[in-house]
This record gives C-alpha cells, sequence and structure tokens, in this order.
C-alpha cells in the first residue's frame, strides 16, 4: 500500500509535469484546439492518440491493474455535453487551469463554471439519476 | 511555425506522465474526480476519517461483529471469530490467496487521500505557469485569444457568457460519463476499459461536430 506521502509526491510531481506538458502541447490555445478538431492541424490529435498508443503499450507490459466501470446510462449523454463545453469554451477540467496560468484571465470564468457544473452534477445525480458514475481517480 | 513541441514529443510527454502517476500510487490520473473530491471537501473529508477509522479490515470485522452481537443480544459469548458464508463455503487454501491478493487491491480501490489531489489541481497551475513563462508565452489578458475572437465572439459580455456555459458543460458533462480527457482518455484509454473507450468517442465526436459549426457555420 503506498504511503500518504508518497501519494502526495506523485501527484505533486504528476501536476507539475501534466500542466508542464499540456501547455507545451498548446492544449491552452483555442485557435491550436480547434485545428486540431477541425483535422486542420493534426499535431495535437496525434499527441493524445500517441500517448495513447504508448500507454496501451506499456499498461500491457507492465500488467497495471483493470480498474472498474461499466457503461452506465449517464456515459454517453455526459460525454456529448462534456464534448459541447470543450469545444466552446476551450477548457477541458485541467485546461481552464494552464490557462489561467499562461495569462488567459476570462479563464477563471471557465473555472467558475466548471466548479458550478461539478457541484450540479453531484447534487442532481442525488436527486434525480441516482447513477452510480464510478470514478476515473481508481 | 509553430512553438509548440511537436506531436512525438506531446505524445511521450504525456504518456511519461501517466504511467509515472499509475505506477508511484497505483491509480489512474483523473482531473475531473480531483476537482469533484476537493469541491466536496466536506463530504470527502468526513467519508476519509470514517475510513480511515476502519482502515484495518481486522477492525472493521470485529466492530461489526460486536454491533451485530450488541443488536441481537447475543452477548460476548458468542465465538469472536465472525461467520462469513462465502468464505466458509471456499477450501481454505483458495481463501488465504485470495485474501493475500485481494487485500492489496481493495485498499488500493480508495481514493487517494483528498490534500494529494488539492496538491494535484495546484501543481497543474505551477506546472503550466513555469512552461508559459520559461517559453516566453506567459502574457496576461482579458480576452481568450485570436481563435476565440474569431471562432466564438470578439465581445466581452457574450465571451463571459460562452465560457461559464461551457465551463458548466464541462463540468458537468465529465462527472456524468465518470471521467474527462486524463481519466478517460488516457488512463481509461490505456487499459482498453469500454466504457472509457466509448465515452472518448462520443466526447471527441461531440467536439469535433461542434468544432465544424463553429469553423464553418456561425
Amino acid at each position: 500500500m503506498r504511503t500518504r506521502g508518497a501519494i502526495l509526491l506523485a501527484n505533486i510531481i504528476t501536476g507539475l509535469a501534466l500542466g508542464y506538458t499540456v501547455t507545451n502541447i498548446g492544449f491552452g490555445d483555442f485557435a491550436e484546439l480547434n485545428r486540431m478538431f477541425t483535422f486542420q492541424d493534426l499535431r495535437m490529435f496525434l499527441s493524445f492518440t500517441g500517448a495513447v498508443a504508448i500507454l496501451v503499450c506499456a499498461f500491457a507490459l507492465l500488467r497495471v491493474r483493470r480498474t472498474p466501470g461499466r457503461i452506465h446510462a449517464g456515459v454517453i449523454p455526459g460525454a456529448v455535453l462534456f464534448g459541447t463545453g470543450w469545444a466552446i469554451s476551450g477548457g477541458c477540467p485541467a485546461i481552464p487551469i494552464i490557462q489561467v496560468a499562461s495569462g488567459y484571465l476570462p479563464a477563471l470564468i471557465t473555472i467558475v463554471g466548471v466548479i458550478v457544473g461539478i457541484r450540479l452534477c453531484r447534487w442532481a445525480n442525488a436527486r434525480y439519476f441516482h447513477l452510480d458514475r464510478g470514478s476515473c481517480g481508481l | 511555425m509553430s512553438t509548440y513541441w511537436p506531436w512525438w514529443a506531446g505524445a511521450i510527454g504525456l504518456a511519461l506522465v501517466t504511467i509515472n502517476h499509475t505506477l508511484i500510487t497505483d491509480r489512474s490520473l483523473g482531473v475531473s474526480a480531483a476537482w469533484d473530491r476537493v469541491l466536496h471537501w466536506r463530504r470527502e473529508r468526513e467519508l476519509e476519517r470514517m475510513d480511515e477509522e476502519f482502515a484495518d479490515d481486522q477492525a472493521l470485522v470485529e466492530a461489526l461483529a460486536a454491533a451485530t452481537a450488541e443488536h441481537f443480544g447475543t452477548g460476548t459469548g458468542a465465538s469472536t471469530v465472525p461467520q462469513e458464508p462465502y468464505e466458509k463455503s471456499q477450501p481454505l487454501e483458495a481463501n488465504a490467496e485470495s485474501a493475500a491478493s485481494e487485500r492489496p487491491a481493495a485498499t488500493s480501490l480508495r481514493p487517494a487521500p483528498l490534500v494529494t489531489q488539492a496538491a494535484l489541481l495546484i501543481s497543474i497551475f505551477l506546472g503550466g505557469f513555469i512552461a508559459a513563462v520559461a517559453s516566453g508565452r506567459f502574457h496576461l489578458r482579458y480576452d481568450m485569444g485570436p481563435g476565440f475572437r474569431h471562432l466564438v465572439t470578439a465581445d466581452s459580455t457574450p465571451m463571459v457568457a460562452m465560457l461559464f456555459v461551457g465551463g458548466v458543460l464541462v463540468g458537468f458533462g465529465t462527472r456524468l460519463a465518470g471521467g474527462c480527457s486524463s481519466g478517460h482518455g488516457l488512463s481509461g484509454c490505456g487499459r482498453l476499459r469500454p466504457v472509457s473507450l466509448v465515452a472518448t468517442a462520443v466526447f471527441f465526436g461531440t467536439a469535433v461536430a461542434v468544432s465544424f459549426l463553429l469553423w464553418k457555420v456561425i
């Protein structure tokens, strides 16, 4: 079992490296993002799919533990909402953070929106949906 | 010429970050999950405290046995060894093996401590700031750049509205789908989890459709 200190250190290293990498790839740049989603420039698309290809091989070689997850009723509607939001605001949950860090101050509004959306989802799920949505962080 | 990293450097960078996180923490990398837990920190802290109280499985079993004995008034004269029908039906050796192999998985299924996930979000900011300053791209501005101005809106009030609505959709959608581009996209697709493959195809496909609308139609 990993100690709390090891997990804390790993998360700090991950956060620093992820912020550094994602910023240098250009995910915080709305124009670059739109060029990726409209296939005008495949550079960022290949970065993402290339990373997934490396991970598939690495996780298979390292025999990384499978994580739980099933296709529940919220997956497709949630992914549609997320894709729409990503295309119009330019932010997945990590990207508005690096946009602010790069000096794009209006991305603070995106962060406020993300906070409202996350809180709204937990409230709506407890009240209406009652879905076991699982968690990608396990 | 783009000043951003070439595709192969980006791919290696993203893969190394994810592999490093997975190997050290024995958990998936998930930024939206970190957001979710940090934003509901009171409830999550409470759950963590309860989890810590029962961190030792034996303590949990004993506490349950004591509570059961108290509830049914069987007293302490009853066997202190918990009766577990599932385990009783298993051969003893299989039992020992099963316990040995299941225990690490069970402990690693607990979410990462709350403070470590807050540290992840803060570190993403610091990493992004270092990258922006080091590459000379840091520039304080009150707009989202020429791309957003041309494709979405150049006016400040609609910009605020679009960013807010977009943010709400991202927050709500990622939590409803159970993950985002890091949790489903990298960690989940890397493990070839069906739910992550479906979620990634759908959110990427939707983003492609909406981006084409912004580019060609609106």
